[in-house]
This record gives structure tokens, C-alpha cells and sequence, in this order.
């Protein structure tokens, strides 16, 4: 496929991004082509391509696998659509905290087979995660410390199942919207509120129409990397090496990024006047048991998930 | 060689060539974009990339609104609201000189905020308005150019197809062009009567004026009121954030659907021929806006957007003269391309360079829709010339000379916009609508 | 060869008038179920974009089938009737290459791709609604080549008839919706009916 067609010379990888210049990932990601560059002279260069210019994740995925495009970045949600088991690690609870997250995903023991399985019927590879950071709940009144504090508000998911039902199983009523939108529904009341990270709370604006977050910590959020499986088996043993070596460096960046971000993002809230407040975090455990049982419907699903809680647990 | 130089020379010569033989643009930008796809990443990704951004550039759910913003054109044909908003529009501006030609720009004016479409905007009020103005010895040329040069406003006056278009491909929020589209509009409308206004100080037989008693100008704007109240339903559904844009575009159809029933006007067995023209018209927008996502995606990998804002920048520094050069760019296109390709094909170029220096893209929507509405009235090419010509029984060519002074008002009234951009953004602003 | 366009022009006609009708009901569902019942449906949104999608795409084909499709042609309209064929033959070759590159041969790839790919919400995959591709390119292909004989034996003119030379004359492909003429756009229904059929000559 014309220019794509490596032959274990190596090439420029195409990778597509959909977030702007100034996000975490572009940072991190753009830093992995550099010291890529760096250690394998030039052979293997990577340029990102920011602000979903080349489509959609869910496009872009299509591309990936039929060598378009190289590599891109995809959200849990795309991923499900073509193999349920990701839902595992998109559930709310699954795992405690980012590092716990990253230990997990970089774990071939745990993750090994669920990132291969697209191999075969899809040419793609998932070479790792880059977190998201924990999701809260802000609403325009509050505060919300219980599930019954949600009751009859519209909170906005994205539109996967997955976060319908986790909203509602928390007590609000789900209302799914795209991203862009959210901002004047909030505004003008059409909707109660919303769930995402402070980072995008922050950069989305909410913070002038919805005051109150509650820590929640419903889910921490996960993005993937994936790649064209022909292309990584065409990397000669010496450069793949180098390539998974410093991917793994690259996705601990970010996540220490993440962090940075996130507490400057949280400084900047509080600053405008958002008011964060704890919750019963025991009470909104217990009402989400039911939505990770029911997406854990096969038992390697569920193996999986039993998996991530150990590696939790040690 | 660079990507972007044979990715841009392969749409450049295609598109161009493949224009003047006559194929359709939309089959010209998609083939042209497929072409240089399959030279850029190979033959068989292409096929699969060019038929996936065509089907990705249609799925959206703001586009929406453009069907049914079209559907709700051809009920309100149907249904009898044109006339009673030229009646409306007699009552409002029938005591000035020339007030028949007044009475037609505004006439334009309303039908344009209730519709989006300036072709039927001309059909629609020219028909009417012209045998009237001929009874009452204006030349015909005249009486043409006045309902072709203020048919475009309806394309700045929300709720407006060609608005929506430039959201798309620009990223930005559909109801704060709209509020930003009043601006312009109505400067382009107040052009259009003050070229009106000093035709008639030099051509007294054009300045007559006639009084409409009191009691005939209540009836008359009250039975406008009902089509009037669509602005209400739409807009004032979008600002509160009750409906959005796709939305209120449903209710604007349904809205149309019972006057049409309660005037009398729409029956039952019309409905699928309405329909069916409804969609061959927008079918026609979105093959377009299909192909120039297939295009846009050529461009955005190859970073050929990048290699002409690098080379613009590299002619000049003034942000005043990159500007004007753009307005020229976009008039001269403008004489031989619909405003919709157009927007499709330049935005994403210009846009970027604008942006760098500081130029907010609603504004440069504003802009853009305003050279390219210039374009729908001048030859080669100009759908609201050629019908306003058509509904009048004139000649093209007869009815170009009467509309210079009018066009050369109009291109001053595009400096403004470009120059003055609290013009396009000040209503947005108090409405909060922008960042 | 024409008596096979005209049945398949009337189901496409009717196809579409159904999607369309369609797609006025899901959007006005999605409405009412979110403003008036207070449970907003989680399917409307992209059933309704699919919907659009599908009638874009046979739409399409349909404007395709009266050559109504916007072209650029005030250069060519001074050619010849010679030059003119020309140019009308080679048009209709390269829509058949943009049907088939595209649409079927891009679209059925894209039909593989996604075929196991779910829709969320919906009860349908990706690769399902991408059946629209390749369906309405092989009716673009067939529109494109029936216009090409048409054109090559002299039996329709190289450029589509033009309404400011042919004005009244109606373009519709369908007899059972006697519509006005395409190019026009909305608008030119009733009001320019023929009583105010302007007096071209003077
Ligand atoms: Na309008
Ligand atoms: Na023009």
C-alpha cells in the first residue's frame, strides 16, 4: 500500500490524534517519534496528526487496520464495538487509581491477549493505553454526595451503553449528547450536568455553567493506541525492541503529564468558583456492582476483571 | 517530491480541467481527490478512504438540518406564505419613494429569515413583485436587478443552509453564526435600499409611494404573523437551547406542514412530490459536501493547507492585504462556483491562515458566505441571476447592467463586513454565545 | 434499456420519499421524547443519521438519473454539437469511474471492514448501513452508462437541457411526480406556474 509499505527500512508512522497540539497525549506521543528517531537513526520516525484531521476514532480505527493510516488513538468505547472484552477495562470501579491503570496495562501477563486479539480479523494491534484520569460528576446545583442526590437529573454520557447504564445505576437519567454540545445545554438547562475529568472540565468550560463536582471517581478513563499489525511485523527484531521499550516509557509520561495537568486544572477550578466535595463512595460502589456484572457476561471476561482487581489488591 | 505538491497539483489541474468539461463539480472534486489519494498512499487504501470520508462527511447530525430546512422551503412555497410576507413587507415600507422596489428587497429580507434558500427567494417574491412594479412604469431591468441583488441576503439572515455548510467544515456552533449572520444581512438588505433610494432621486416615475390606511396595514401584518412566527420558533428554539439547530429544523417543517393545512394550501397527494424535491435538492448539497470531505482529508494528509498558508504568509505580512487577497480569491470563484462547493473547497484552506492572524472564524463565516452570495448574482455563473432574470422575462445580459451600481454598493458592503467585525459578532456576544 | 430505467427511477423516487418521511418522524420522536415525555430516546439521533445518509446516497443516484447534477458548463455550451457529444461521453465515463472506484469498489471494502461492527443503540452494524455505497454506486453506474449510449447514438443531447434555453420544458424523470424543473431548486412551484411563464422573446 504505496508509502505505508514497510519493509523493515522503516518510515514515518501516521498517527492520528484527537486532541489539539497542547493535550498530554500530542506531548507524549510526539516525544515517542523523537527519542524513536533518536535510537533507531532515523529509521522509524512518528508524526502526529492532531485535531482529528483524518477522521473520527472510529473511522480512523477502519483506516488503521486497512493501512491508510498507521497508528492512532481510540477511545475503550471503539474498541468494545469490535470485541466486548475491552468493555472490561472501560467499566466503572475496575480500577482504583491511574497507577494502578498503567500497572495494569502494560502488563502483557493480564492485558497480553485482549491487545492481540484484533490481529486477525482486523490487521490491528493495541500497543498500550494513555489514561484519562479519573471521571467525576458536576453538576449546576449541588452538591451530590449520594445516589439519591442524582434522582430526575439529566446527566450527559457519551453515547455508549455502557455509560447509560452507569449513570442511571447512579441515579441520574442519562442524556447522551455529543461533546461539543454539552457546553449550551448546560448553559441553558437542558441539561443537569455532565461526568468527565477536570482536564476536559476545564477546557470544555463547564466550569462557568456547572459549580459542583462531586469526586466521584466512577471510572478512570482509558484511551488506546493502535497500530497496523503488518507494519509492526515488518520491524526488524532489533527495532521493535526499541519501538515497545520506549512506548512503555511514552505512556509513563503521559501519565505523569496527566497528573500535572490535573492538578492544575483542579487549581484553575477552585480559582473560578467551582466548590468539589467527597461523596459516599461505599453507596455509589454498591449501586454500580449490578453494571459490572451484567458486562461481564463470558467467564474470560470476567477472568480479566479478576485479574485487574488482584493486581489492585497487591 | 513533496506530497503536498503532487497531492496539490493533481486537484488543482483535475478539478479544473474536469470543470471545464462540463462534469458535474461534486463527480470532479471526488474523482480529482480520489486520484490524488491513490498517488499520495496507493490505489487500494484510497478506494476505501475516499468512500469512507464521503460516507462519514454525510453522517452527521447538524447536516441534518439542511434537509429539513429545504423541505420546510418547499412546504412554505406551497403552503401560501410568500405572499402574505410581500404583503407584510408593502405595509412596512410602502410610504417610502420607490416603495415597490423597497417593498421587494424587503419582501427578501423576511422571506430570507423564515428560509434559507435565495434561489427560491427570488422565484418566489421576483414573480410576484415584478408584474406589479411593470404597471407602474419601472423598467423591467430595474425591477429585476432590485429582487436579484437582495435575494442573497436570505443566505446571511439565519436560518441559513449555507451557514450550516461552513459549520461543519469550520468547527464552530451553528447557532452563533446564525446570530451572527443578522448583521451582515441586514447591512446587505439596507445596501440594497439605499442603491433603491438614489435610483429613485434621479428616475422620479420608480419613486412613487403609496399610503396604506391603518386599518389594511393591521389586517395585513396580522395574517403575516403566523409565517412571521416561525423566526420565533426556530431561532428563539435554538438560542434557549430548547431544540438544537437539526431540531428546530423538524419543527420548522412541521410548523409549515400545518399552515400550509390550515390555509388551505397543502393537501395530502402533494406530499410526496414535495418530498421528492426536497431530497433531490439536497441530495445535490450532499454529494457535494461528501466528495469535499473526501478532499479535505487529501489535503489535511498531504498538509496542503500548511504549503499555502506558508506561501501567502511568504508574499506579505499585513494581515489587511492576505485578507483582501482572499476576498478576491472568493469573488472570482464566486462568478463560476455555488457558494456551497465553495465554502467546502476553501475553508479549510483559508481558514487556517486567517486564524493565525487572529481573524475569529465565525467572523471569516461571514465573510466567506458574503464574497461567495456575491458571486450567486453575477455571470458566468449565478443561480439567483438567472432565475430573477427568468421569473422577469428578461435577457441575462439586460438585467447585468442594470445590477452594477448595485454590486459595486454590495462590494463595498463586503469591506465592511471584512474589516468590521463587530458587525458579524457583537449580536453573538451579547447573547454569550461566543468564547 | 429505458423502459427498465423508468421502473427502477420510480422505486428510487419512492425510496426515497420514504426515507425521507422516515427521517421526519425519528427527529420529531427525538423531540417529543426528550421535551414532552422527559425520556430522551437513545436511538433517534443515529438511526436519524443513518437514515440521512441513505437518502443522500440514493438521492444522489436519482439526481443522477435526470443529469441533475451542478455543473459548471458555460464553457462547453459554446462548443459545437459535435464537441458537445464529446464532452457529454466523456462526462458519463468519468462518473462510471467515480461509481466504481468509490462507491462499489470502495464501499464494498468498506461493507467488509465494518460488516461485525456494532452500531451502539442499534440492532444494526456499521457494515449494514454501509450497503448504501456500493447499491447506489451500481445505480449510478447504470444511470451513467444508459446516458453514455444515449448520448454516443445521438438520442439525448452532450449537455443536459438547459432551462434558460428550454424554458417550461420539464426535466423530471418520473411522470407520476410531475415535478418543476430540478435545477431551480425549491421555490418554483406554484408561484412561477405556468400562467407567469415569461414572454422570452419580447
Ligand atoms: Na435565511
Ligand atoms: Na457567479
Amino acid at each position: 500500500s504505496g508509502l505505508a509499505e514497510a519493509d523493515g527500512e522503516g518510515k514515518t508512522l501516521i498517527l492520528s490524534l484527537n486532541q489539539t497540539e497542547t493535550h498530554p497525549s500530542y506531548i507524549a506521543l510526539t516525544e515517542f517519534g523523537d527519542r524513536l528517531a533518536e535510537r533507531t537513526d532515523g529509521r522509524w520516525d512518528v508524526e502526529v496528526y492532531a485535531n482529528e484531521t483524518l477522521g473520527a476514532q472510529q473511522e480512523v480505527i477502519q483506516l488503521v487496520g486497512d493501512g491508510a493510516v498507521d497508528m492512532a488513538v481510540a477511545s475503550g468505547t471503539q474498541l468494545e464495538n469490535l470485541n466486548d472484552e475491552f468493555q472490561t477495562l472501560n467499566l466503572p470501579t475496575v480500577f482504583d487509581d491511574i497507577d494502578h491503570q498503567l500497572e495494569v496495562v502494560n502488563d502483557d501477563a493480564v492485558v497480553g491477549g485482549l491487545f492481540t486479539s484484533l490481529e486477525d480479523s482486523k490487521n490491528l494491534t493495541v500497543l498500550g493505553g494513555l489514561t484519562q484520569g479519573a471521571r467525576n460528576v458536576y453538576t449546576a446545583e449541588g452538591p451530590v454526595k449520594r445516589p439519591e442526590d442524582l434522582a430526575g437529573l439529566k446527566i450527559r454520557v457519551q453515547e455508549s451503553d455502557i455509560h447509560i447504564d452507569m449513570i442511571r445505576a447512579m441515579g441520574g437519567s442519562a442524556t447522551p449528547m455529543s461533546y461539543g454540545e454539552v457546553y449550551t445545554a448546560l448553559q441553558s438547562g437542558v441539561l443537569d450536568g455532565a461526568e468527565n475529568n477536570e482536564v476536559s472540565y476545564m477546557s470544555q468550560k463547564h466550569n462557568e455553567v456547572a459549580k459542583h463536582m462531586a469526586r466521584t471517581e466512577h471510572l478512570i478513563g482509558l484511551d488506546y493506541v493502535v497500530m497496523n499489525t503488518g507494519l509492526l511485523e515488518g520491524m526488524t527484531e532489533q527495532d521493535r525492541t526499541v519501538f515497545e521499550e520506549e512506548w512503555v516509557a511514552a505512556s509513563e509520561h503521559h501519565a505523569e503529564l496527566w497528573k500535572t495537568e490535573t492538578e492544575k486544572a483542579i487549581a484553575a477550578a477552585e480559582e473560578s468558583g467551582t466548590v468539589f466535595n467527597d461523596v459516599d463512595e461505599a453507596a455509589f460502589d454498591e449501586a454500580l456492582a449490578p453494571v459490572v456484572d451484567k458486562y461481564l457476561q463470558t467467564d474470560s471476561a470476567r477472568e480479566l476483571y479478576d485479574e485487574v482487581r488482584k493486581a489492585a489488591q497487591e | 517530491m513533496d506530497p503536498a505538491i503532487i497531492a496539490g497539483i493533481i486537484l488543482l489541474v483535475g478539478i479544473a480541467v474536469l470543470l471545464v468539461l462540463a462534469v458535474p463539480i461534486a463527480v470532479a472534486v471526488g474523482i480529482s481527490s480520489f486520484v490524488a489519494l491513490a498517488v499520495v498512499i496507493g490505489a487500494e487504501p484510497a478506494v476505501f478512504v475516499s468512500s469512507q470520508r464521503m460516507f462519514t462527511g454525510i453522517n452527521s447530525f447538524s447536516l441534518l438540518a439542511i434537509p429539513f430546512f429545504i423541505l420546510a422551503g418547499e412546504l412554505m412555497n406551497t403552503g401560501g406564505i410568500a405572499g402574505r410576507l410581500i404583503d407584510a413587507a408593502k405595509v412596512l415600507v410602502g410610504r417610502m419613494p420607490g416603495s415597490l422596489a423597497q417593498t421587494n428587497v424587503v419582501a427578501n429580507a423576511l422571506f430570507g429569515s423564515v428560509s434559507g434558500a435565495a434561489v427560491a427567494s427570488a422565484a418566489a417574491i421576483g414573480t410576484v413583485m415584478g408584474p406589479r412594479q411593470r404597471t407602474e412604469g419601472y423598467e423591467r431591468a430595474y425591477s429585476a436587478a432590485v429582487n436579484v441583488s437582495s435575494a442573497p441576503a436570505g443566505m446571511l439572515i439565519p436560518p441559513s443552509n449555507t451557514l450550516i455548510v461552513y459549520s461543519l467544515v469550520s468547527s464552530t456552533s451553528i447557532a452563533t453564526l446564525f446570530m451572527a449572520g443578522y448583521g451582515p444581512g441586514l447591512l446587505w438588505a439596507l445596501t440594497c435600499m439605499a442603491v433603491v433610494f438614489f435610483y429613485t432621486r434621479r428616475h422620479p416615475v420608480a419613486a412613487a409611494h403609496e399610503r396604506v390606511p391603518l386599518g389594511v396595514a393591521v389586517r395585513t401584518l396580522l395574517r403575516a404573523v403566523p409565517s412571521l412566527l416561525m423566526i420565533v420558533i426556530v431561532i428563539g428554539g435554538i438560542l434557549t437551547g430548547i431544540f438544537t439547530p437539526t431540531e428546530s429544523a423538524v419543527i420548522a417543517v412541521l410548523y409549515c406542514l400545518a399552515l400550509g393545512a390550515a390555509y388551505q394550501q397543502i393537501r395530502l397527494p402533494q406530499l410526496p412530490r414535495i418530498l421528492l424535491d426536497a431530497a433531490r435538492t439536497s441530495a445535490i448539497v450532499m454529494l457535494l459536501v461528501g466528495v469535499s470531505t473526501i478532499m479535505s482529508w487529501v489535503m489535511s494528509y498531504s498538509k496542503i493547507p500548511r504549503l499555502i498558508s506558508d506561501s501567502l504568509l511568504g508574499l506579505t505580512e499585513s494581515p489587511a492585504v492576505i485578507l483582501l487577497l482572499i476576498l478576491v480569491i472568493l469573488l472570482a470563484v464566486g462568478t463560476f462556483m455555488d457558494p456551497t462547493p465553495a465554502i467546502l473547497i476553501f475553508t479549510p484552506i483559508f481558514l487556517p491562515i486567517v486564524s493565525t492572524f487572529g481573524v475569529d472564524p465565525v467572523h471569516f463565516g461571514l465573510i466567506i458566505t458574503f464574497s461567495l452570495c456575491l458571486g450567486t448574482i453575477t455571470p458566468p455563473v449565478g443561480n439567483v441571476l438567472f432565475v430573477g432574470a427568468r421569473v422577469a422575462g428578461l435577457r441575462v445580459e439586460s438585467v447585468i447592467r442594470a445590477l452594477v451600481p448595485f454590486f459595486a454598493a454590495l462590494i463595498l458592503a463586503l469591506l465592511v463586513v471584512a474589516f468590521v467585525p463587530q458587525l458579524s459578532l457583537w449580536l453573538p456576544g451579547v447573547m454569550g454565545l461566543l468564547e | 434499456m429505458s423502459a427498465f430505467k423508468k421502473v427502477l427511477d420510480t422505486l428510487l423516487a419512492w425510496l426515497c420519499i420514504a426515507l425521507f418521511a422516515a427521517l421526519v418522524l425519528v427527529v420529531t420522536w427525538q423531540v417529543l421524547s426528550r421535551q414532552v415525555l422527559g425520556a430522551p430516546s437513545t436511538w433517534s439521533s443515529t438511526a436519524a443519521q443513518y437514515l440521512f445518509v441513505w437518502l443522500s446516497l440514493f438521492g444522489t443516484a436519482y439526481v443522477f438519473s435526470e443529469r441533475g447534477h451542478i455543473a459548471v458548463d458555460f464553457v462547453a455550451r459554446k462548443a459545437g454539437p459535435r464537441a458537445q457529444r464529446v464532452v457529454g461521453v466523456l462526462t458519463q465515463l468519468v462518473i462510471l469511474s467515480f461509481a466504481g472506484f468509490v462507491l462499489v469498489w470502495g464501499g464494498l471494502r468498506g461493507v467488509g471492514l465494518t460488516w461485525s461492527q456494532n452500531v451502539s443503540g442499534l440492532p444494526v452494524t456499521v457494515g449494514q448501513m454501509y450497503l448504501a455505497l456500493p447499491v447506489s454506486g451500481a445505480l449510478i453506474a447504470f444511470y451513467a452508462l444508459y446516458h453514455l449510449y444515449k448520448i454516443a447514438v445521438g438520442r439525448e443531447a452532450g449537455l443536459p437541457i438547459n432551462e434558460d434555453e428550454e424554458i417550461g420544458r420539464h426535466t423530471s424523470a418520473v411522470p407520476l411526480i410531475a415535478s418543476e424543473d430540478p435545477r431551480l431548486g425549491p421555490g418554483t412551484g406554484p408561484v412561477t406556474g405556468p400562467g407567469t411563464d415569461p414572454e422570452k422573446g419580447r
